[in-house]
C-alpha cells in the first residue's frame, strides 16, 4: 500500500470513483465491442489459448479438419499509365469450392484498392478496418491518405497480431501525390514497394506470363490485356484460382472496373491452334 | 552370342530385382530362363514403402520442360544443381540422350537421376541387340517405371515418369520447382504449328522466366530437340546475358 501511493500508482477503481458517481459502470468504460481500438489502438489478445498451436491441432490428420480457404491468384502491376490490378474470383476450403464468385478486391475509397489472398476471413475483417483508419484519416487532416501510409497502417495491424495465426496477402494500389504506389503488405507484416507482384498459389504461374510480357511502356490496352492473360494463365493450371477475371485500372483521378470476364472463355481464345 | 555371354556375366542380376526385395521362386512355378520369375511369396509387399531418412538435404531443384509440335519434340532444361540454398554445380547437364532417337530429362535428385537413366541405356541397348530392333519412347518410359516389359509404340511422343510410378503420356510437360513459371509461358507459345525458331523461342523463354523466378533453378539454359532424324542440340546458353539484353530493350540502366 506504502510502495503504491510512493510510485503515485492509483488503482482505476478508485480513480473512476472520483471522477464518475458510483454505482452505475457506464458502457464506455470498460473494453467492449462498440468502442475497442476508437481512441487509442488496441490489441485484443485471446487469453491462455495459443491460436497457431490452435489452428494447427485442428488440421490433424484423423480429426476435424477447419481448411482456411486460401487458393487464389491476384496480381498488381504499375506502369506509366497507373497501376493495373486482376484478381481470380474462386474461394475454396480445402477441397471444396465454396464460391466461384468472390470479389478479392476491396474498393477502400475512390483512389485505392486492396487485394484478398489467403483468409478470406481475414482479408474482409482487416482491409475493412483499413477502410476505416484511411476514412478518419481523411476527416482529420483534411487530404487523402498516402498510399506507402495506408500500406504501413496495415503492415502495423499485422504485426500486433503476429505469430497467431493471421493468414493475408496484401497489395494495396492507389494513386497519390507521389504518383502511382502499389506496396505487398502480408500477415508477417511484410511490406514492400514495386512494380509488381503476385499473390496466390497461383502467383507463381502469373508471374511467368507477366514477366514476359511486362514493359513500363505499354499502352493501356496491352497492359490490359497481360492482366487478362496472367490470371487466365494461372487459373488454367492452378486447382484452386478460377471463376473470373475482374480488373481494375488505377488512373490519376480514381479507379475504374475494367472488366469482369470468365477465365474458361479466356482460355478458349487464346488456346485456340493449339493441340 | 560373344556379346550375349558378356552381357549374361556383366548382368549380375535381373533390372527388376536391382535394389528389390529378391523374390523367392515358388515350386512349381513357370518361368522361362530369359524373363525374371514374378512369384512373389504371399505376404511379402510388392514395393518396399519404407523411406531412408536423408543424411543431408539432396540437390533437387529445377526446371526442364518438354513439348511436342510439328518438328518433333522440343526439350529444355535449366543447368543449376542444388543442394538446399547451395549451387552445388552450376553446369550440370540435366537432358540425358539415351539413345539416338531418345533424350530424358531429370528433376529430383541427381544421383538418382543419373544412376537410373544409365541403367535404362544399359536396358535399351541390350534390348536392341537381342531383339534387333530400338525400343520406342513409350516403351522406354515403362521400362524405367517398371523395368519390365516394353512395348511397341507410335512416332514422336512425350511421356512424364515420377518415382512413385506415374507414368502419363501427353504433349506438354514442365516438371521440377521452376516449373510453375515455365508452365503459363507454354501454354501461351505453345502451339503445334511453331516452326523450329518459334519453338526454340518459346522454350528458351520458359527456362529463362523460370530462372528469373525460381531461387533454385538458373545459370544456363540446353534445348535439345528429338525429330525423325535424331536428336540434336543448341549450344549452352548463359542466361544472364539474356537478362542483361532484356533490361537494355526495356531501357533501364543494369547496375
Amino acid at each position: 500500500m506504502a510502495l503504491l501511493q510512493v510510485c503515485g500508482f492509483t488503482p482505476y477503481a478508485e480513480l473512476r470513483g472520483q471522477i464518475l458517481p458510483a454505482g452505475q459502470t457506464h458502457l464506455v468504460d470498460r473494453t467492449n465491442h462498440y468502442s475497442f481500438g476508437t481512441n487509442t489502438q488496441e490489441f485484443a489478445v485471446p487469453l491462455g489459448v495459443d491460436p497457431s498451436g490452435f489452428l494447427k491441432s485442428c488440421n490433424r490428420e484423423g480429426g476435424v479438419c477447419i481448411d482456411l480457404n486460401h487458393g487464389t491468384t491476384t496480381l498488381a502491376f504499375k506502369f506509366k499509365h497507373g497501376v493495373i490490378v486482376a484478381v481470380d474470383s474462386r474461394a475454396s476450403a480445402g477441397r471444396y469450392l465454396a464460391s466461384n464468385d468472390v470479389n478479392k478486391v476491396i474498393e477502400i475509397n475512390p483512389y485505392l484498392l486492396g487485394t484478398m489472398s489467403g483468409s478470406a476471413a481475414d482479408c474482409q475483417y482487416w482491409e475493412r478496418l483499413l477502410a476505416k483508419e484511411c476514412r478518419l484519416y481523411r476527416l482529420r487532416n483534411r487530404q487523402r491518405i498516402s498510399v506507402a501510409a495506408a500500406s504501413k497502417l496495415l503492415c502495423n495491424m499485422m504485426l500486433g497480431y503476429r505469430g497467431m495465426g493471421l493468414s493475408m496477402g496484401s497489395m494495396i494500389c492507389g494513386w497519390d501525390n507521389e504518383g502511382p504506389g502499389l506496396y505487398y503488405v502480408d500477415d508477417q507484416g511484410t511490406r514492400l514497394s514495386g512494380p509488381m507482384f503476385s499473390t496466390g498459389c497461383g502467383s507463381s504461374f502469373a508471374y511467368g506470363v507477366v514477366d514476359s510480357g511486362y514493359r513500363d511502356d505499354m499502352s493501356v490496352e496491352e497492359a490490359y490485356e497481360l492482366g487478362r492473360r496472367g490470371i487466365a494463365h494461372a487459373t488454367h493450371r492452378d486447382a484452386y484460382s478460377g471463376g473470373v477475371v475482374n480488373m481494375y485500372h488505377m488512373q490519376e483521378d480514381g479507379w475504374i472496373k475494367v472488366c469482369k470476364e470468365d477465365v474458361s472463355e479466356l482460355i478458349h481464345r487464346y488456346r485456340k491452334g493449339m493441340f | 552370342m560373344a556379346l550375349q555371354d558378356l552381357s549374361a556375366e556383366y548382368l549380375e542380376e535381373s533390372p527388376i530385382r536391382f535394389g528389390q526385395i529378391r523374390p523367392v521362386r515358388s515350386v512349381g512355378a513357370a518361368s522361362s530362363p530369359d524373363s525374371p520369375a514374378l512369384s512373389w511369396p504371399p505376404g511379402l509387399p510388392l514395393a518396399s514403402s519404407h523411406c531412408v531418412p536423408l543424411p543431408f538435404p539432396m540437390a533437387h531443384g529445377t526446371t526442364t520442360l518438354a513439348f511436342l509440335f510439328q518438328g518433333g519434340v522440343m526439350v529444355a532444361a535449366d543447368t543449376r544443381s542444388s543442394c538446399s540454398g547451395l549451387v552445388a554445380c552450376p553446369a550440370s547437364q540435366k537432358i540425358l540422350p539415351i539413345h539416338s532417337h531418345l533424350v530424358g530429362t531429370t528433376s529430383g535428385t541427381s544421383a538418382d537421376c543419373a544412376l537410373w537413366k544409365r541403367i535404362l541405356a544399359r536396358e535399351l541397348r541390350l534390348y536392341q541387340l537381342r531383339h534387333g530392333r530400338r525400343v520406342s519412347t513409350s516403351g522406354a518410359a515403362k521400362l524405367l517405371a517398371r523395368m519390365l516389359h516394353p512395348f511397341k509404340g507410335a512416332a514422336a511422343s512425350l511421356c512424364y515418369v515420377c518415382s512413385d510410378g506415374t507414368r502419363l503420356q501427353g504433349a506438354l510437360f514442365s516438371v521440377g520447382s521452376g516449373s510453375p513459371y515455365a508452365y503459363s509461358i507454354l501454354d501461351q507459345g505453345v502451339k503445334w504449328g511453331l516452326t523450329v525458331d518459334q519453338a526454340t523461342a518459346v522454350a528458351r523463354e520458359a527456362v529463362y522466366r523460370a530462372t528469373h523466378r525460381d531461387a533454385y533453378s538458373g545459370n544456363c539454359v540446353d534445348v535439345y530437340r528429338v525429330s525423325s532424324e535424331g536428336w540434336t542440340r543448341r549450344t549452352r546458353e548463359d542466361l544472364k546475358e539474356e537478362y542483361y539484353r532484356e533490361e537494355e530493350r526495356r531501357g533501364r540502366p543494369s547496375e
